[in-house]
C-alpha cells in the first residue's frame, strides 16, 4: 500500500475516531450529566414530598424548610428575608401566604425564624410552621 | 524533585520542538534528488525517530515528577494509583495522554520506514510526520499558564499555540539546516550544494516570518501573563522573560549576520561551513530559550505573584503635578527627544552627511532623555508595586482607624492634617503607591519610627486603607446631592450586609446589577425619612435601586426597632454596622446621610435629607450610556 494511502487512512481514522468519540462518548457524558442533575432534583423533590406526607400533607405536596428574618406579619401574609430555600427560591425577601392566621402571633417583626412551607409549587406554597431560630 | 521536573520538561519540550521543526525544514527544502541530500533527508527521519523516543521517555519521567510535586510526596512518583490519578483525573493529565498518544503514533509511523521514492509518497510521509509532531507540540498550550487565564483563555491559548509552533519551525529547522550545511560543505557533498543553498534561502525567509510571529505572540503572552512593567521587573516569572529577551539579542544578531553576509556568499564552501557553525550556535542559544521557557512554565505567573521592585528609584509623572517647577524641564527634554527622533528619520532619507546627522540626532535623544527624565525620578522601595493584602473594605478602614488613633494620631492629628507634617489627605499622598506607603510605614521615615515590629502586616494595610479613605473623604466634599453624569471617581468602600443571623452579602454583590442607596440613619430623627423610603421601596426596586439601611447607633434589634408599620422590607444591617458607619461618616457626617452608589461601585451623590429627590438622581444614572469600569478591590 503506497504511503500516501496509509496517511490518508490514518487521518481519516483520526477524524472519524474523534467524531465518533464525541458522538458516542462526549455527547453521552453531557447527557448523563443532565440526567444526574434531573435525578438529583427528583430525589430532592421526593424527599420533600415524603416529609410533607409524614406531616399530613395531601398527595403531591412538598415541604420546604427555610431560615430568615420576619420583616412584616399580617394574618394572611408573612414577609420574610430568607436564605436560599433549596428547590424553591434564592435568598431574597418574599411574602408568603400563612396557612393559619395564628401563625403571626408566634413571631414579631425582626425575629430570626425557621419556617416550613408546604405546597405543590411556589404559587400555592404556604407557611405551615414557624418558630424562633 | 523540582530540578528533575525542570530537566525532564526542558528535554521533552526541546525534543518536541526539534521534531516539529525537523519535518518543517525537510518540507521547506523539498524532495531531495542528490545522494547527499537524500542521505540528509533519511538521516533527519532517523534522527526524528530517536527524538520521539527521547520525547516519550522524558515525557514519562516528567509525568512521574509532576505527580510527586502535585501530591507533595516524592514516593508518589512510583505509586501507580497516584500516577493513574494524575493522568486520568486532571486536565493536564488528559492533555499529556493525548500528546503522548500522538507521539506514539508518530513513532510507529516513522518506524515503518515506508518507501518514499515517489514524490506523492514522500510528501505524504513528511507531511503526516509534521502534522503529528505539530499537534503533539501545540497541545502543550492546552495545559499551560495561558489555559488558566480567565476571561480570555481562548485568545491566550491561541497566542501560545502560535508561539509554540513558531518556536518549533525556527528551532527544529535550525538544527536540521546545520546538519544539511555540514553534509554539503565538504567535497563529498558538492552535488547537494544547490539543494542546500535553496533550503537555506527558503528557511531564511520562513525563519524571518517565524521570528516575527514569535515576537508578536510573545508580546501577547506577556501582556496576558505579566500585565505590568513592575511585574516584569519584580517577579521571578518576569525576570525569566527578561532573560529570554537577553538571549534573543545575540540570536537576532547572528540571524542578521547569516541573512545579510553569509547567505549571499553561498554556495562557497567557506560560507557554507561558517553558516553551519553560526546556525548551530543559534540553535544552541535557542535551546537555552526553551530551557528558560520551561522554567517559566514551572514558575508562578507574574500576574499572580507579588512584585519586588529591584531598583532604588522609579519614574513618576506625578512629580509634574506635585512640583510644578519641574514642568519646563520635562517639556524641554521631551522636545529634544522629538527633534532628535525627527533628525534620525531625516538621516534615513539623506545621503550626504548622514553620519554626523545621525550622531547629532542620537546625542539629542540621549540629552533629551537625560534632561526630561531626571526630574521624574523618585525614590522606590521593594514593596513599591506590592498589592495590598486586604481589600478596600469598611471593616479594614474601621480597623485602620483604631490603629491610627492609637499609634498615629498623636503626630498626624485625628483627621490626618498633621500640623507641620505631611497632610495625609493631600493629593500628593493619594498619588503615592500604596506599596510605598507600606514600606515607609513598615521601616519608618525621617522622624517617624518603624511599625513593622509593632503592627502586623494586615494592620499596616488597614492603616493604608484608612489613609486612602481620608484622602477620598477630603475630595468627597466636592460631591453634591446631584449626580453629575459621566463623572464617577469616588470609589465606595465595600462592606458586609448582615441581616439577622442570615449569611452576609456584600456591597460588591450588587455591582453590574443594582444601584445602592446607602442610608445611615438615627432614630428618632430619621423615622419620617425611613417611612418614606419604606413606602417608595417598590418603586425604587423597579428603577434598579436596592436600599441598604445602616443604624448609626448599631443595635442588634434594629429591624424590630423600626416597627411593623409601614413595613420596612429593604435590608437593615444588624451586625457590623459600626464599621460601615465609621467609614461612611468620613464621606457623609451627620446623624442621617444617604449615599447613592452606582452599579459600578462609585459614590455618585450624597445628601443628608430627602431633598435629594432620589428618583431624579436614579433617573440620571439609568440614562448613562457608557458606565465606567469596575473599581479595583484594592487601593493602589
Amino acid at each position: 500500500m503506497p504511503v500516501w494511502q496509509v496517511v490518508l487512512v490514518l487521518n481519516v481514522v483520526f477524524a472519524v475516531g474523534l467524531g465518533l468519540g464525541y458522538a458516542g462518548w462526549g455527547r453521552r457524558v453531557a447527557a448523563l450529566d443532565r440526567d444526574v442533575d434531573a435525578a438529583r432534583a427528583q430525589v430532592e423533590r421526593l424527599e420533600r414530598e415524603r416529609q410533607a406526607c409524614a406531616a399530613g400533607a395531601r398527595a403531591g405536596e412538598q415541604q420546604w424548610e427555610g431560615r430568615g428574618v420576619v420583616r412584616a406579619a399580617y394574618p394572611q401574609l408573612l414577609i420574610i428575608t430568607h436564605e436560599e430555600i433549596r428547590g424553591l427560591l434564592p435568598a431574597r425577601t418574599t411574602s408568603f401566604r400563612a396557612a393559619s392566621p395564628t401563625l403571626r402571633e408566634t413571631v414579631r417583626v425582626g425575629d430570626p425564624v425557621r419556617f416550613a412551607l408546604r405546597g405543590t409549587v411556589l404559587d400555592d406554597a404556604a407557611v405551615v410552621a414557624i418558630a424562633r431560630w | 524533585m523540582r530540578a528533575l521536573h525542570l530537566a525532564t520538561l526542558w528535554t521533552h519540550l526541546a525534543s518536541c520542538a526539534l521534531l516539529m521543526g525537523a519535518f518543517s525544514m525537510v518540507l521547506l527544502a523539498g524532495r531531495p534528488r542528490a545522494a547527499t541530500a537524500r542521505r540528509w533527508d533519511e538521516g533527519v527521519v532517523r534522527w526524528a525517530g530517536w527524538l520521539v523516543v527521547v520525547a516519550l521517555g522524558s515525557g514519562i519521567v516528567w509525568l512521574l515528577a509532576r505527580t510527586a510535586v502535585f501530591e507533595d510526596r516524592p514516593h508518589a512518583a512510583l505509586e501507580p494509583s497516584a500516577v493513574w490519578h494524575a493522568v486520568l483525573d486532571t486536565w493536564p493529565g488528559l492533555v499529556w495522554l493525548a500528546r503522548h498518544g500522538l507521539l506514539v503514533v508518530l513513532g510507529v509511523f516513522l518506524a515503518i520506514g515506508a518507501d518514499v521514492a515517489k514524490r506523492r509518497n514522500w510528501l505524504a510521509a513528511r507531511g503526516e510526520a509534521l502534522l503529528l509532531a505539530s499537534l503533539a507540540l501545540a497541545l502543550v498550550s492546552a495545559s499551560s499558564h495561558a489555559a488558566a487565564i480567565s476571561p480570555g483563555a481562548a485568545q491566550a491559548v491561541a497566542a501560545d499555540v502560535i508561539h509554540v509552533l513558531g518556536t518549533g519551525v525556527w528551532l527544529g529547522g535550525l538544527l536540521a539546516l546545520a546538519l544539511l550545511l555540514r553534509a554539503t560543505s565538504g567535497d563529498a557533498g558538492i552535488a547537494g550544494r544547490p539543494y542546500a543553498v535553496r533550503a537555506a534561502r527558503r528557511f531564511s525567509r520562513a525563519a524571518l516570518i517565524a521570528m516575527l510571529v514569535l515576537i508578536a505572540s510573545g508580546v501577547m503572552n506577556a501582556l496576558a501573563q505579566v500585565e505590568s512593567f513592575a511585574a516584569l521587573m519584580g517577579t521571578a516569572h518576569g525576570r525569566l522573560l527578561l532573560a529570554k529577551l537577553a538571549v534573543l539579542v545575540p540570536i537576532l544578531a547572528l540571524a542578521v549576520v547569516n541573512r545579510t553576509r553569509i547567505l549571499p556568499a553561498m554556495p562557497a564552501p567557506d560560507a557554507m561551513r561558517r553558516l553551519a557553525v553560526f546556525v548551530a550556535l543559534e540553535a544552541a542559544l535557542a535551546l537555552i530559550l526553551v530551557g528558560l521557557a520551561a522554567t517559566m512554565t514551572l514558575t508562578t505567573p507574574a500576574r499572580h505573584a507579588q512584585p519586588v521592585w529591584p531598583l532604588p528609584f522609579r519614574l513618576s509623572l506625578d512629580v509634574v503635578l506635585d512640583v510644578p517647577q519641574t514642568r519646563w524641564q520635562v517639556m524641554l527634554g521631551g522636545q529634544l527627544v522629538v527633534v532628535g527622533v525627527v533628525a534620525l528619520l531625516v538621516s534615513l532619507l539623506i545621503r550626504r552627511r548622514r553620519t554626523p546627522v545621525r550622531v547629532g540626532a542620537l546625542a539629542l535623544v540621549v540629552l533629551g532623555v537625560g534632561v526630561g527624565l531626571e526630574p521624574l525620578v523618585v525614590d522606590a522601595y521593594p514593596t513599591s508595586y506590592r498589592r495590598p493584602l486586604v481589600t478596600y473594605h469598611a471593616a479594614s478602614i474601621a480597623s485602620g482607624m483604631a490603629v491610627y488613633r492609637e499609634h498615629c494620631a498623636g503626630c498626624h492629628g485625628t483627621t490626618g492634617a498633621g500640623g507641620s507634617l505631611t497632610d495625609l489627605r493631600s493629593s500628593a499622598i493619594a498619588r503615592r503607591h500604596a506599596g510605598e506607603i507600606f514600606w515607609l510605614l513598615s521601616h519608618g521615615v525621617a522622624g517617624m519610627p518603624r511599625f513593622d515590629d509593632r503592627l502586623g502586616e494586615a494592620q499596616r494595610w488597614d492603616v493604608i486603607n484608612l489613609i486612602r479613605a481620608l484622602g477620598a473623604a477630603e475630595t468627597a466634599k466636592t460631591l453634591g446631592w446631584q449626580v453629575e453624569p459621566g463623572r464617577a471617581w469616588l470609589v465606595a468602600p465595600d462592606f458586609s450586609v448582615t441581616v439577622g443571623p442570615l449569611a452576609p452579602t456584600a456591597l460588591r454583590d450588587h455591582r453590574g446589577r443594582r444601584m445602592v442607596l446607602l442610608v445611615l440613619y438615627s432614630l428618632p430623627g430619621s423615622r419620617a425619612r425611613l417611612n418614606e423610603l419604606a413606602r417608595m421601596y417598590e418603586v425604587l426596586w423597579v428603577t434598579g435601586v436596592e436600599v441598604i439601611a445602616v443604624p448609626t447607633h448599631a443595635p442588634r434589634d434594629a429591624i424590630a426597632e423600626l416597627g411593623a408599620s409601614p413595613p420596612v422590607l429593604f435590608p437593615v444591617v444588624t451586625d457590623g454596622a459600626a464599621d460601615i458607619v465609621t467609614t461612611y461618616r468620613m464621606f457623609a457626617p451627620g446623624p442621617h446621610a444617604e449615599l447613592l452608589i452606582d452599579r459600578q461601585g462609585y459614590i455618585r451623590a450624597i445628601w443628608d435629607d430627602g431633598t435629594g429627590a432620589v428618583l431624579a438622581q436614579v433617573e440620571k444614572l439609568n440614562a448613562e450610556k457608557s458606565p465606567p469600569p469596575f473599581p479595583d478591590d484594592h487601593v493602589h
